[in-house]
């Protein structure tokens, strides 16, 4: 009784924060849905560039890109970073429905909790830079949350290289997120190779729908 | 009737017994309804020959005396084992009766005429103490000789395994390879959200599953002696590593450190295994004991290093890895010591690299305009040949003879088992009844079990 009470405010709040009364799953799913397609436009104009790139410069690219995203934050001083400190989490359980709903906002940049990838690759592209430092961001002003980041592949290929594919990309997410000021310990990294897709086709739709890591919070209510 | 033959087994045994008895009835409906080539149901799997060897033995399998009194037909067995290896032509036994039985029952002349240039002919004979002898010649017609003639005493159950038997004995005296027959393969299937890791002989039949879940298995890995499995279980929401002891289905937690744990692969020896661990970073190759204990660390690069295979000597180890920012396949040293050579160039996608039995040749998957295809590369020359045709092959393991490779692939969306000679020539396709079939690995040869 006590949880469906409990299941039933829950359900009240995100109805009110979230315009319309979807479970959060749904929201989800027509994100990525808009993001794939615009994200299909984008690989096939950058398709060329990239098979030339080296991954080991994108990497630095993007290391690059995410240091000068914290200079240019300190710089306006808008968006300060915040260093965990070990046992600061008072207050947080006080803060925690907020948390939760603030995830869930309907539009918002954390209610994207996937970032898409090339075959093979596990560099992460610019358009999920925003996700990634929002989620940074969420997770440096509640430290007592834990989140979990988990890599997928297409299943094309070997699948334990693609589990191996699958922690790098896990692990590119949580890297960017430590070097944004996230505290190490808060994040845990896991790969399901290609043996959790989402779609099932054997199809460039399907398959790019499976690369991609996914930032997943183990508490958040349903 | 046979049943009145069989020892006292408890009842499990005899329903077990009485389902292969089945698979056995499906097969020989099959067998008489096939011509040259086709698909033949085997029970829970379907195996379908596509290609044949350049140069057919021609032999002819005469049905054994008695054996219609035992739903395991020997001479069913025996011939639909020689033609699944795509090396033989079966011949008709004609109209003319008596069949042959013993040398002495031989026309030469008549059978020469019909053609046949090998035959084989035999007896199952049923004990006083429940066991049965199975006695086989192999015949040389065109110069009357007999080449081959063995007697097993064997359980009523254990006629099948002998059926395997003596293929191999017939194939290894024709072909002057090993036969492969009587061996065992384990796979993974997976329909509605299930997952089993099952274990069958060579051409499908006792097929039992080992291992059940909702969570994905992958990577199983015959040890050297055919009595243990290393597999990759995600049933703890992460990949880690068990070992499945076959003789008394009891399984042990082989490694569950932090991160990814993955590509079990047994030394040959089979004391060690290699296996790759994401404790200390990116994905690296480890050792291990058996026992779980003794890791040692022999791979240290920033870059993706997996899937390990042994040579047959165990001195070197096959390995895919990323370090020149495409994956590609390098030898190392078993140790891990000195530099790590790389073997493959050609092309953008080379892995899962698989020592041939020979240590002569490895075995690869490689990316080719969007194609991913079994190919074989010789050590020494360096030179590859692509062996399939299909657009998503994976996970390739060889025949312990070395002569075939059985793999994944894909068709209508469908996974399925498919098989090609080392040679390409010879090509077979295994599906399952339903869902999906995959992760194939072949098991040893039987005299490599451990006398326990």
């Amino acid at each position: 009784m006590r949880h469906s009470l409990y299941a039933l405010s829950v359900t009240f709040l995100l109805a009110a924060c979230a315009s319309q009364g979807q479970k959060s799953a749904d929201i989800e799913q027509r994100d990525l849905f808009d993001q794939q397609q615009a994200q299909r436009q984008q690989a096939a104009k950058a398709q060329d560039a990239e098979k030339q790139a080296k991954i080991a410069r994108e990497q630095e690219e993007l290391k690059r890109q995410l240091e000068e995203q914290q200079r240019r934050q300190q710089a306006q001083g808008d968006q300060a970073i915040v260093k965990p400190l070990p046992g600061a989490g008072t207050g947080g359980s006080q803060l925690k429905g907020d948390a939760w709903s603030q995830l869930k906002e309907s539009g918002s940049v954390l209610a994207k909790r996937s970032i898409y990838y090339e075959f093979n690759r596990y560099d992460i592209k610019e358009e999920y830079v925003p996700v990634i430092e929002a989620h940074a961001k969420f997770l440096m002003d509640h430290n007592d949350i834990k989140v979990a980041v988990q890599g997928n592949c297409d299943d094309r290929g070997s699948r334990e290289y693609n589990l191996a594919l699958g922690q790098r990309r896990a692990d590119s997410v949580k890297r960017s997120m430590v070097l944004l000021g996230v505290g190490d310990k808060m994040i845990e990294t896991v790969s399901f190779g290609a043996e959790k897709p989402v779609a099932l086709g054997q199809d460039e739709d399907s398959w790019a729908k499976n690369r991609r890591a996914d930032i997943v919070y183990p508490n958040e209510p349903q | 009737m046979p049943n009145s033959n069989l020892p006292n087994y408890p009842s499990f045994m005899l329903r077990l017994i009485q389902r292969h008895r089945l698979f056995g009835w499906f097969l020989a409906v099959a067998l008489a309804c096939m011509a040259a080539s086709g698909p033949v149901a085997a029970g829970p799997i379907a195996i379908e020959i596509i290609g044949g060897g350049a140069n057919q033995i021609p032999i002819t399998v005469v049905p054994f005396a008695g054996e219609e009194r035992f739903t395991q037909r020997m001479a069913q067995i025996i011939s639909a084992d020689l033609q699944r290896s795509g090396l033989f032509r079966l011949g008709s036994v004609g109209s003319v009766r008596p069949l042959p039985v013993e040398p002495a029952d031989i026309n030469y002349r008549y059978w020469k005429n019909e053609g046949t240039e090998t035959m084989v002919i035999g007896a199952v004979t049923e004990k006083t103490d429940g066991h049965v002898e199975v006695q086989f010649r192999l015949m040389d017609i065109t110069k009357p000789s007999q080449l081959l003639g063995f007697s097993y005493t064997v359980s009523v159950p254990q006629l099948r395994n002998t059926a395997h038997k003596i293929a191999d004995q017939i194939y290894e005296k024709l072909t002057g390879d090993v036969g492969v027959f009587a061996t065992k393969i384990c796979y993974v299937t997976k329909a509605d959200n299930r997952f089993e890791l099952q274990v069958a002989d060579a051409d499908g039949f006792n097929s039992d599953f080992i291992l059940a879940h909702r969570e994905p298995i992958i990577s199983p890995q015959w040890s050297p002696d055919g009595t243990h499995i290393a597999y990759v279980s995600f049933e703890r929401r992460k990949p880690i590593v068990f070992v499945h002891n076959l003789l008394d289905g009891t399984r042990t937690v082989l490694a569950n450190y932090e991160g990814s744990n993955s590509a079990p692969t047994w030394m040959p020896d089979g004391k060690k295994l290699a296996l790759v661990l994401t404790k200390d970073g990116t994905s690296n190759i480890y050792l291990i004991g058996a026992d779980g204990k003794g890791l040692v660390r022999l791979t240290n690069t920033q870059a993706i290093d997996t899937e390990p295979s042994f040579s047959p000597d165990g001195k070197f180890i096959l390995f895919t890895s990323d370090r020149a920012g495409t994956p590609q396949i390098y030898r190392m040293r078993a140790d891990g010591q000195g530099e790590a050579e790389r073997m493959t160039f050609d092309g953008t996608y080379n892995v899962t690299p698989r020592y041939s039995p020979d240590g002569k040749s490895f075995i690869f998957i490689h990316r080719e305009e969007g194609r991913f295809n079994v190919a074989l590369q010789e050590i020494a020359t360096r030179q590859m040949q692509i062996l399939t045709a299909g657009s998503l092959d994976q996970s390739p393991t060889y025949a312990p003879n070395g002569k075939m490779i059985l793999y994944a692939s894909e068709v209508k969306g469908r996974g399925i088992l498919a098989a090609v000679s080392s040679d390409g020539r010879i090509k077979q396709r295994i599906t399952a009844q339903s869902g999906d079939i995959r992760e194939p690995a072949w098991g040893p040869l039987p005299n490599n079990r451990r006398k326990e």
